[in-house]
Formats: structure tokens, sequence, C-alpha cells
């Protein structure tokens, strides 16, 4: 990670992340087959939900136990639009988006009364409310779930289709599908950072009576953070319903879910840009390269490697991953702190802001 | 002057606690008035009442001609009323600039906008050259200084300032009573909470000073300190035959 003297290093940031897009626009054509792309596939899913709850709990502070709740919620609009009136998931998804928004701000509004630890205890009450109540309602099949019918084409074999947002043939699709939604993920926490919006969410994270003190309506703003995050992770849920082709109760809003979503972007770096893809980049192959190397015959042996590694980036790296970045950095040059170099304003690309200096 | 500030009965009462009772008094435009008393005179309750922090039990609070009682504090800043805290409220993690953005952004929605108009203010109080530290760096007078800078990016017509001078050395001291002579001079009225009596008198127009959450004495610094109860308030009742001036 050298650069030449004289380039900021804000440059070579956006020269990583040139590198990045690159390697995630050409990765499907080296890896089509077999479980990297699935792998792959996961990453950007939980980068983007990773960035979502940023959003809530990394910029405004709001620690969410229950995101899957919003996950299920997406992926239940759009799946019982598509079983019971055949309506495309490309509808589905915002419809999805602005039901699980509407559905945050009317359950978040009381939440925020509660102070610390309460409200995060309230959340991980409402994702395991709604899979009960998911579980037992009979309109969405209830625990049994419902499998998306395959589109077939003229011969019966089931098909791709782009109009359906599903493909049978090869993943590829799916890939870029959830690529562009990361990169919806991540440009929308951009945008937010460095608005109004995202000043706000600091300032409310930072101290409450003082932003009040400055004229921050806390609650609506608060209330405008969950929505942004539900709407996100709703659309997220569309997707992976599309991906699965069957979804239940247990698969789209159980509690490991809230808690791995909200795991990727702590140790990747709360409130970072970049923090969440980290986390993501990192977490999700250990999960999934230790479950299938040794996670056969129950013997649970993957959870324990995953759970070592969860361990020692939290004792090593307790500002998460994107903290590792401003060590490099204090290495190489000895001039002024780590924390003051990153423009005002702003939520550094890498490093942890206010950390490390 | 117009009357800006106009107190008329307030009272606040904690449970079986009242913390103050009954007070009234007014703020002219374009004054600097203090507000003093001994510690747990209810100085900070009557300010927390005024901002919005809390709502007055009884009692009307007018700003402006509108009656501002029980608005809540983000409100109450728009219509033109800002403070600053008694023991400070930096928000540590952000740095000084993007503090008083934050002030800015009570009056514009455009990110360079606010942070044009914090540039300007920091210049204003001396802060600029430390706009990209932290505010868990600074020490307790720049702390202060930030917050006020800050109060003062919301554009208020009214800025209360609760003890600022407290923990300040002389050197300090000195320099916040320019800044606030400066900051009186670009036309903001300035209510200041002080129990340090000396601090409060050379800079302020007219004082009000509470006791046990009462209005004890008004009226002109140098008239304020001869006042027999302000005396005694201040170094007991038998001081009270009021010999020494403070």
């Amino acid at each position: 990670m050298s650069t030449a003297p004289g380039q900021s290093p804000r440059r070579w940031q956006w020269l990583l992340l040139g590198a990045l897009g690159l390697v995630a626009l050409v990765f499907p054509l080296l890896f089509e087959r077999g479980s990297w792309l699935n792998i792959a596939i996961l990453v950007l899913l939980y980068a983007a939900l990773a960035q979502a709850w940023n959003i809530l709990g990394g910029f405004a502070g709001q620690i969410s136990l229950g995101n899957a709740a919003f996950f299920g919620v997406g992926a239940y609009t759009s799946t019982v639009m598509l079983d019971r009136w055949n309506v495309s998931p490309w509808l589905g998804m915002p419809v999805g988006a602005l039901v699980a928004a509407i559905f945050a701000v009317a359950v978040f509004f009381p939440f925020f009364r509660l102070g610390g630890h309460y409200f995060a205890i309230a959340t991980i009450a409402l994702g395991e409310i709604l899979l009960v109540l998911f579980s037992n309602w009979g309109y969405v099949r209830g625990a049994r779930g419902i499998t998306i019918p395959f589109v077939r084409g003229p011969d019966r074999r089931p098909t791709d289709s782009w109009a359906y947002l599903q493909f049978n043939d090869s993943r590829v699709p799916y890939y870029y599908v959830v690529l562009g939604l990361a990169v919806l993920a991540f440009t929308v926490a951009i945008a937010v950072n460095r608005s109004k919006l995202g000043y706000y969410f600091r300032a409310i994270k930072n101290d409450q009576q003082a932003a009040r003190s400055l004229g921050v309506p806390v609650l609506r703003y608060k209330l405008i953070a969950v929505a942004i995050s539900a709407a996100l992770t709703a659309v997220l849920g569309t997707f992976y319903a599309q991906y699965l082709l069957f979804i239940d109760p247990e698969t789209t809003m159980r509690l490991e879910l809230s808690v791995l979503i909200a795991l990727v972007a702590i140790l990747g770096g709360v409130g970072t840009i970049i923090g969440p893809l980290l986390g993501a980049v990192v977490l999700i192959p250990a999960a999934e390269i230790s479950r299938g190397q040794f996670g056969g015959s129950g013997n649970t042996l993957d959870l324990v490697l995953y759970g070592g590694l969860i361990i020692l980036i939290s004792v090593f790296q307790p500002n998460g991953l994107v903290a590792l970045s401003s060590r490099f950095r204090r290495r190489r040059e000895a001039g002024p702190p780590a924390g003051t170099r990153h423009e005002p304003g702003e939520a550094p690309l890498v490093g942890a802001p206010g950390g490390n200096h | 002057m117009p009357v800006l500030l106009e107190l008329s009965g307030v009272s606040k009462r904690f449970g079986g606690l009242e913390a103050n009772h009954d007070v009234s008094f007014t703020v002219e435009e374009g004054q600097i008035v203090g507000l003093i008393g001994p510690n747990g005179a209810g100085k900070t309750t009557l300010f927390n009442c005024i901002s919005g922090f809390f709502p007055p039990s009884s009692g009307t609070i007018r700003f402006a001609g509108q009656d501002i009682g029980g608005w809540p504090a983000e409100r109450v800043l728009r219509a033109g009323v800002a403070r600053t805290f008694q023991v400070v409220r930096t928000f540590a993690e952000m740095t000084v600039l993007d503090n008083v953005m934050i002030g800015a952004f009570a009056r514009t929605n455009r990110t360079a906008e606010a942070r044009e108009r914090a540039l300007e203010l920091l210049a204003f109080t001396g802060l600029v050259a430390k706009s990209h530290a932290f505010g868990s760096d600074l020490t307790i007078a720049d702390k202060k200084r930030l917050e006020l800078t800050r109060a003062l990016a919301t554009g208020p017509r009214l800025l209360m300032l609760d003890e600022v001078m407290a923990g300040l050395n002389p050197v300090e001291r000195t320099q916040a009573v320019e800044l606030i002579r400066a900051i009186g001079e670009r036309g903001v009225t300035v209510l200041l909470v002080e129990h340090v009596m000396e601090v409060v008198m050379p800079i302020s127009d007219h004082i009000v000073v509470l006791d046990s959450g009462q209005k004890i004495a008004e009226g002109l610094p140098t008239d304020v300190v001869r006042n027999p109860d302000v005396i005694a308030a201040y170094l007991g009742d038998k001081y009270r035959p009021a010999e020494e001036t403070a």
C-alpha cells in the first residue's frame, strides 16, 4: 500500500476503491461456477445489510438487533405479491421498502423513548415477535414458508427471467443484481454521511441533549435513520427471497441474522463507510469456508473457529478492521496524528473517525 | 429598547421541591443581562425552562412576542434562543468545525453553506486554527469557547450562557469577557448565568439575583451589589447590615 510522495491518502483510497470495483465486476468471469460465486454473493449481501445497519447504528448510534425484521418484511412483501398476484419482484422490492420504512417508523417511535440497553432489547423483541407472528399467520403460509414457483421456458424447463428476477441457469446475474444493490446501499450511506442528515446523526450519537440545544429534532432524525435503514434492508430481503426461491420466517427473521448484520458492521468498523464491506469480506467467507470444511457431521467445529476469529478481532482491533489502515498509515509517515487528516465533516472512507489519534 | 424576553410568575417544581418560585423579569433587546445567585439558587433550572429543556410548572415565558413556555428545545432554538451548558457538552468524537456546523445547520440545509458559516464564526471566536482538532482534545477553556461558537452559529437573537467563566483562569476569563462584549456588539442579546459576581458586574447592563428559587433583587450592577438581601444571600445573614460592598 505504498504511495508516491505528495499523493494525498484520499487519492489512494479512491484508487483502491477503483481497483476493488474492477475486481468486483470481473469476479464472476473467473469463478462462474461453484461455491466461490455463492460466497461472493453473500459477501455483497451482508456488506449491504451491514451498511444499512450502519446508517442507524453507526452514524446515529442507535444499536438495533432487530434488523432481520425489516429483511423479513421486504422478503415477504415481494414474495406474497408474487405468490398471490403474480407481481414482479422488481415492483415488490420498492413496495417492500416502503412497507418496511412505515413499519419501522411506527414501531421505533415508542422504542426511541427507551434509553440505552433497553432500546437494543426492544429491537431483539421486535424480531422475535415478528418471527412468531409470521410462523402462525396462515395468509403467508405460516412456518411452512413460501416456495417461489419457477419461471419456465417454452420447453417447460426452469429458465432465467430478468423480468421476474429469477435465474436458474447460472447464478451470475444474481451476482450483478446484488452488486448493484450493494452499490446502492453504499451510495446512500455516502450521500447521507455528507449531508445535513449525517451531521445530525453524528450529533445525536455524540450527545442528544447538546444536539437538542442546537436545534436538532432528535426523535425525527432518529426516525429518518431507521426508515432509511429499514428500506435498504427490505430491498435486500426481496433479493434474498429471489435468490433462495424459498422463504420462511426462520430464514428471513431469525435473531442470528440480526446479530450477524450488526456484527459485520461492528467488526468492520462502526460509523465508517468502508467498515461494513471489510467486515463482510472477512467474516462471511470465514463462516462459509469453515462450515464447508469443518461443519459436516454436526460437530460444530466451524462455529468454534468462526467464534475464535470474532474474539481475535474484538481483542486486537476493537475499533474494527478499518483501524488497521490508520495503523499502517501511522507507521509510514510520522506526521500529524491520523485523526486530523481526513476531510472535515465526513466519516473517513478508511479509518475510524476520532479513534486512534 | 423593546422587550425581547419576558418571564412572568415562572415556577418550576420537581415533586415537593420548588426550584423556581414566581420568577418575573424582562430582558431588553441588545442588553447583556446577568442572572446571578449562590449555588443552588435555581439559575440553571430557570435556564432549562427558558430553553425548552423543562416545561415550567406555571407562569409564562414570552420571547419576541410569542409564548414559548413548554416548547421543545429545538423549537425554542428556531425561534432564536440559543444556550450553552454549565457542564460542557462538546461533541467529543467530532472536529471543532463539525461541532459548529451542527449549529449552523439550524439555518441552512446545505453542507457548503454550513461549513462557510461555521468557519466565519470560528474566526470570530478565535478558534479557527483548531478547526480540525477533535472536541475531546480541547482544553476546558476552548471547549467553552467552542460551545459558545456553536450556539452563535444557530443565529440566535438571545444567547444564554450558563457559567461560561467557571473553571477558567484569570487570563481566560478576561478573554471570555471580551468575547461576550464582542457578541453584544454584533447585536445579540446575552443572558449570562454566573455565581461569581465580579465577572458579571463589569459587563452586565442589568442584573437579576436569584436565591432559593426566588428573585430577590434586580437592577443596575452598582445598585445590586449594595442590596442587603443580595449580600446576605451570598455571605450569610450576619453580614446583612451591609457594611461593605462586594
